[in-house]
């Protein structure tokens, strides 16, 4: 997609820094080409792993980085108590011990999860990991200089509501306790069956106190990875790291480390990397990048040129894009209005202009269609693939508008074929059909975030996405459809103002269960149910098409990020 | 006051006034900016205590009269910010810290500037040589096919935005000709040859841009030179065409190129926004279109002071070299 | 330097016609604007419209590159269609050429308007005033207009009409600076000759002396001046969208389609062919045609491009 190289920084919306910290999901069944990266693949160690970004890596403090899975070049750097499973495509979405023995031992209810850290872990200085590290990490994520990271950790830990960091409060988070040098326990104030996904986040990494610099930590912290840094240039623009050679493979079933170096080069123009990596002369042949997907152009190009189309990853990450509804403001008001509109979209020229079929699947659902969400499969107000609208029609007429209808559609002037322009115009075209007429309402991008995440600004129908902080259906669904999540004062996500006690009460019942598939069903099961009252009108799923080498081996997709595993990869 | 003393005390006063009066001017306009400044620099799903507390801490909360003291108080006598663990000292001219990145703005434009400076200069020899060099060449094949062809050249490099140049240059030259490697800044001190080679498209791109200005320049003081009577004369003594092009038109056209080039060269410095975002060359232009995103302010006044201060000191340069290169110009 | 007269048209005209090259360029550039207002006319004429979408005629699995040789060039579609949404690129591109040239024309006024009454102002006024002017003048010299810009389009309100913003913005932040200061060299020079000075002498007001004596003997710089900053202008909404603030969306400009259309320059060429050599073409056809008028109305200076010309080429500088 064609992105002049904004930086993300901590700006970027929330579900959108998880798109470039992590990458994840199932290979299409139409190319499967992840797992045949080139002839030859038996990967070996040593060599430079080159990865070129758009956006440096400005933040690289475990406590400011909001990654899903503890994201893809910080995973190589900070190991977490759990983390994601490093393999391909629907087992990739599964939940792996880390730097703990398991993925944590819940007490009856869930509110209480217990774990031990495994023997023999050491820094990059070759000082030991305790527990202490992990909860001074955790402590300095609640610092005002340090925020950037998910809220789950300040709501769900007792008493962390109001903390602000150990520089400030020396007494620290008593929610957390440990024991010992190799046990941690943390107290939660409600049950969340959810925790060790939350345990792969990078605040839970540790950090040596004596060590701790602050503001500056980023530009030089302490490694428990296979890499540690040795250069950090203008603020992530320019990253190298080498081996750290207290890391022990013995202690890390996940991350392969095959390069002896990674070097990561940002601030390149998106079109500049994808020719790179399709030229692949020189070091780019062994080259991979972690945050810029093949654009429609590109996408043109590859699918001609069989030597190009054999070096792509194509992934799924859990991201929806939809049309969010204000249903306290007219005409939105009417549920028959949001049918129809419903009705009338035509899923086929939402998605040629968020990509083509290649890089877009048409969505029904709100929740991604993987099986870790719970997805079930459901088709409320079927549109068909052009939009139907004369059924939307009918249904304007019932609510009183025989005569048709005029709306405000709100989106964003980012580049991101998203909330952006081409997917408004898309979507202003097809109403036309349905005798709606759409007026855009085009807002630069911080005022866009502004104006739909406050409940006095928000407008009634606007274009939104969200991402998965992990994949299930809990971090999907409940900022959303959550009415307790409603935020009177600040940043909203429940777009919908949905407060409805079953729903409520449904998702609180789903979050004390610590068996996750059976959470899964009943995921799919509220989406569903949510689904009829007509809040979203989902329009597409993405789908990740990255280029990497010639000498790229071992590429590894997960349907937990959507992207090549850069763990993983093999150079030689 | 006379004299070069007095014009450049006046050149001083005035540049200080300006740069001042552009300070006060971005921090108006950023004030009423849409953007929840605090929010964004604290993340998306920061809970709204949270953001009390960073807008706190970024003094936000604060009158616009009040910041814009805290900023002048940074420039001449430093200011002190704790990076949480210790407390730290920013010294005078301190131009505050970076919202987004909490580094001192101060090192950051010294981080940029060299990239700017070698992209700026670079293109520049570039510019000269081929702008002035198909301004020669057109007067001295005038009214014939050469000089049409080389004059809709440079037009339509001049009506060509850098980006679609940037790319397609980079695709052809890089891509399939394999003629040079992919742009990546290296940093002369680390590798002059690496340096160049790297720096030499985006040159190229901004030299394609600009050359048409310098062509057009050129031919026409020469052509008014060639015009007056005392080259009539050389001509009638028989002094070769050549000798006359050389030595005598383009002298002509000295002042002239001077004195735009300065100008253009001061505004290169502030950054070329769209080659540096193209070539992926993290100079001032780059970094302060994503700051002025980001409503990143100490950033944003930072870079416009240090642009401002490259073009007026730009153009107190052309004026003194133009009055050298011209002796008939007062200095004013 | 004498001030052309009332009759000054139509000997600019009768001097003009004696240079094909000028011609040529007058007749291309009438033809542009001709185009531009006529846009929804020949678009009538196609039978298409800039902003409804052919799904169906692009290939939606590999990226919505056009089907068809050409970008899918057909008898309903002269130009082909736009990749991804299959919208008319002749009526993107005629209705594009309403809004670039719009744009950049009505930038090119605020900037000329702005610069000579400041300029005549400053030259023609007390100390005090030209100081004052003078240093406003250089204020906006060493402003940034990608960044002044890009924040300034932000505050206003969207309601507000996008096209006439831009030019606004445009016109208000760049290039009036640096004519302005020429036009206040020039105005002190004016101000000595003989004539000025006899109006002076012979008691007109300040106003009446810019109008009638000094506006006619500044036509030409001005006008030299101008030459350039339109298409300067062009580039300049061109280099606005391409940081995604220019005109919205789905209203068409050549800058719009300049930024979009960079990337598939391999997958569909023409995309990017046909914005750029529209571009390419006014751009030519403006700077023969000033050339052209400048010549007509100063023979002896057939030749001669003041320092001017390249100064104003500072707004360049912006769109690099």
């Amino acid at each position: 997609m064609r992105q002049p190289s904004v930086i993300a920084r901590r700006v970027a919306a929330a579900s959108v820094s998880l798109v470039v910290a992590a990458g994840a999901a199932a290979c299409g069944p139409e190319d499967n080409d992840a797992k045949s990266a080139g002839g030859d693949s038996t990967p070996h160690k040593g060599g430079t792993l080159t990865v070129l970004n758009s956006d440096p890596q400005q933040d690289f403090d475990p406590a400011r980085l909001y990654t899903s899975g503890g994201g893809n070049v910080p995973s190589l750097v900070f190991r977490t108590l759990t983390t994601r499973n490093r393999e391909n495509g629907e087992a990739g979405a599964e939940v792996v011990p880390d730097l703990a023995t398991d993925t944590g031992r819940p007490n009856k209810d869930a509110t209480v999860w217990t774990y031990t850290l495994k023997e023999g872990l050491k820094y990059e200085d070759g000082t030991k990991i305790t527990s202490a590290d992990i909860k001074y990490g955790i402590e300095r994520s609640f610092a005002p200089e340090l925020s950037g990271g998910a809220p789950y950790l300040r709501d769900w830990l007792v008493g962390a509501a109001d903390y602000q960091g150990p520089y400030k409060d020396k007494k620290g988070l008593s929610a957390i306790e440990t024991p010992d040098e190799r046990t941690i326990v943390f107290h939660l104030n409600k049950p969340e069956g959810e925790f060790p996904y939350l345990a792969t986040q990078t605040q839970f990494t540790p950090v040596p106190k004596s060590k701790d610099t602050g503001t500056k930590y980023e530009e030089h912290p302490v490694s428990s990875g296979p890499y540690k840094v040795v250069t950090n240039e203008s603020d992530g623009e320019r990253l190298v790291l080498e081996r750290n050679t207290y890391w022990s493979a013995s202690t890390d079933a996940e991350r392969k480390a095959y390069p002896d170096k990674v070097d990561v080069r940002s601030g390149l123009d998106s079109s500049v990397i994808n020719q790179r990596l399709s030229s692949s002369q020189g070091a780019d042949a062994a080259a991979v990048t972690t945050d810029t997907n093949l654009g429609p152009a590109e996408l043109a190009k590859v699918t001609g040129d069989k030597d190009l189309a054999s070096r792509v990853g194509t992934g799924h990450f859990g991201y929806t894009n939809y049309i969010a509804f204000n249903p306290t403001i007219k005409p939105c008001n009417n549920v028959k209005v949001r049918q129809a509109i419903s009705y009338a979209i035509d899923r086929s020229s939402v998605v040629n202009a968020a990509g083509g079929s290649a890089l877009a699947e048409p969505a029904t659902t709100f929740l991604p269609d993987q099986k870790s969400f719970g997805y079930e499969p459901y088709d409320l107000f079927p549109a068909g693939k052009a939009g139907n609208a004369a059924k939307a029609r009918e249904l304007l007429a019932q609510a009183g508008y025989r005569d048709g209808l005029t709306v405000t559609l709100t989106h964003s002037n980012a580049k991101d074929f998203e909330t952006s322009p081409e997917i408004a115009t898309a979507i202003q075209d097809a109403l036309k059909k349905a005798g709606i007429t759409v007026k855009l309402q085009g807002l630069e991008e911080n005022d866009y975030s502004d104006k739909i995440h406050n409940v006095k600004t928000e407008p009634g129908f606007f274009l939104a996405h969200w991402g998965a902080d992990w994949p299930s259906g809990g971090p999907f669904l409940a900022p959303i459809f959550d009415g307790r999540q409603i935020v009177k004062d600040g940043a909203n996500f429940n777009t919908g103002l949905l407060n409805d006690e079953s729903v409520n009460a449904e998702i609180d019942a789903i979050n004390k269960l610590t068996d996750l598939d059976a959470a899964a069903e009943r995921w799919g099961a509220l989406d569903k149910k949510i689904g009829e009252q007509a809040l979203t009108v989902p329009l597409f799923h993405p789908v990740y098409k990255r280029l990497y080498g010639e000498d790229v081996k071992n590429v590894v997709i997960s349907d937990w990020t959507g992207v090549l595993d850069i763990s993983q990869v093999a150079v030689k | 006051m006379t004299g070069f003393g007095g014009f450049i005390l006046r050149r001083a006063v005035g540049a200080l006034v300006t740069l001042f009066a552009l300070s006060v001017i971005i921090y108006v306009v950023f004030y009423v900016t849409p953007g929840n400044v605090a929010q964004i620099t604290c993340g998306p799903r920061c809970s709204p205590a949270q953001v009390q507390q960073v807008a706190g801490q970024l003094h936000l909360d604060d009158p616009l009269y009040a910041r814009y003291w805290h900023f002048l108080q940074g420039l001449f006598v430093g200011q002190d910010y704790s990076t949480g663990t210790s407390v730290q000292h920013c010294s005078a001219p301190c131009l505050g810290l970076s919202y987004q990145s909490d580094q001192q703005v101060t090192e950051l434009i010294l981080a940029k500037l060299p990239v700017t400076a070698s992209l700026a200069l670079g293109a520049m020899v570039l510019w000269l040589v081929i702008g002035v060099g198909t301004g020669v060449l057109s007067v001295w094949r005038r009214g014939r096919l050469t000089e049409r062809l080389l004059t809709t050249l440079t037009l339509a490099g001049m009506s060509t935005p850098v980006f679609v140049i940037g790319l397609v240059l980079m695709i052809v030259v890089c891509g399939q000709l394999e003629l040079l490697p992919f742009p990546q800044y290296v940093a002369f001190t680390d590798d002059p040859e690496q340096w160049a080679w790297n720096l030499l498209l985006p040159w190229l791109s901004l030299a394609l841009i600009e050359s048409a200005t310098y062509a057009r320049l050129t031919r026409a003081s020469m052509l008014e030179t060639l015009a007056e009577d005392h080259v009539r004369t050389f001509r009638a003594y028989g002094v070769g065409e050549r000798g006359i092009i050389w030595r005598h038109a383009l002298r002509g056209a000295v002042a002239p190129l001077i004195a735009v080039n300065a100008n253009n060269i001061g505004v290169l410095f502030g950054g070329a926004v769209l080659t540096e975002t193209l070539f992926g060359l993290p100079g001032i232009g780059q970094e302060m279109v994503e700051a002025v995103k980001v409503v990143d302010l100490p950033v944003v006044v930072g870079m416009v002071l240090v642009t401002g201060f490259f073009v007026v000191l730009a153009n107190a340069v052309a004026d003194v070299l133009y009055a050298v290169a011209d002796r008939r110009v007062v200095l004013t | 330097m004498s001030a052309p007269g009332a009759s000054g048209a139509r000997q600019l005209w009768r001097r003009l016609r004696t240079q094909r090259s000028a011609l040529v360029a007058a007749v291309v550039v009438a033809l542009l604007v001709l185009v531009a207002l006529g846009a929804p006319l020949l678009t009538a004429i196609e039978g298409q419209d800039p902003t409804t979408y052919h799904p169906s005629l692009v290939d939606s699995a590999r990226g919505g590159v056009p089907i068809g040789s050409f970008g899918g060039v057909s008898a309903e579609h002269w130009l082909g269609v736009e990749p991804q949404t299959g919208r008319d690129l002749f009526a993107r591109l005629v209705h594009g050429a309403r809004v670039s040239l719009g744009v950049a024309l009505a930038a090119t006024v605020v900037q000329l308007v702005l610069g000579v009454v400041i300029g005549v102002a400053a030259g023609l006024g007390n100390r005090w005033v030209d100081l004052v002017l003078t240093r406003i003048a250089d204020i906006f010299v060493a402003m940034p207009l990608m960044v002044v810009a890009l924040a300034l389009l932000a505050i206003v309100p969207t309601s507000f009409p996008r096209p006439v913003l831009v030019a606004l913005v445009v016109g208000l932040v760049s290039g009036w600076g640096t004519l302005a200061k020429m036009v206040r060299a020039q105005t002190l020079t004016l101000k000595e000759l003989d004539y000025v000075a006899a109006a002076r002498l012979s008691g007109w007001g300040t106003v009446r002396i810019a109008r009638r004596e000094l506006l006619p003997g500044l036509a030409t710089p001005v006008i030299t001046f101008a030459a350039i900053l339109v298409p300067t202008n062009i580039t300049v909404e061109a280099a606005l969208s391409f940081l995604g603030v220019g005109v919205k969306p789905p209203t068409p400009s050549w800058g719009q389609m300049l930024t979009s259309a960079d990337v598939w320059y391999q997958a569909a060429p023409q995309y990017l062919l046909l914005p750029a050599g529209a571009l390419f073409v006014t751009v030519l056809a403006l700077t023969v045609l000033g050339d052209g008028v400048r010549t007509a109305l100063d023979p002896r200076a057939a030749s001669r491009l003041s320092v001017g010309t390249g100064r104003k080429q500072e707004a360049k500088g912006e769109v690099s």
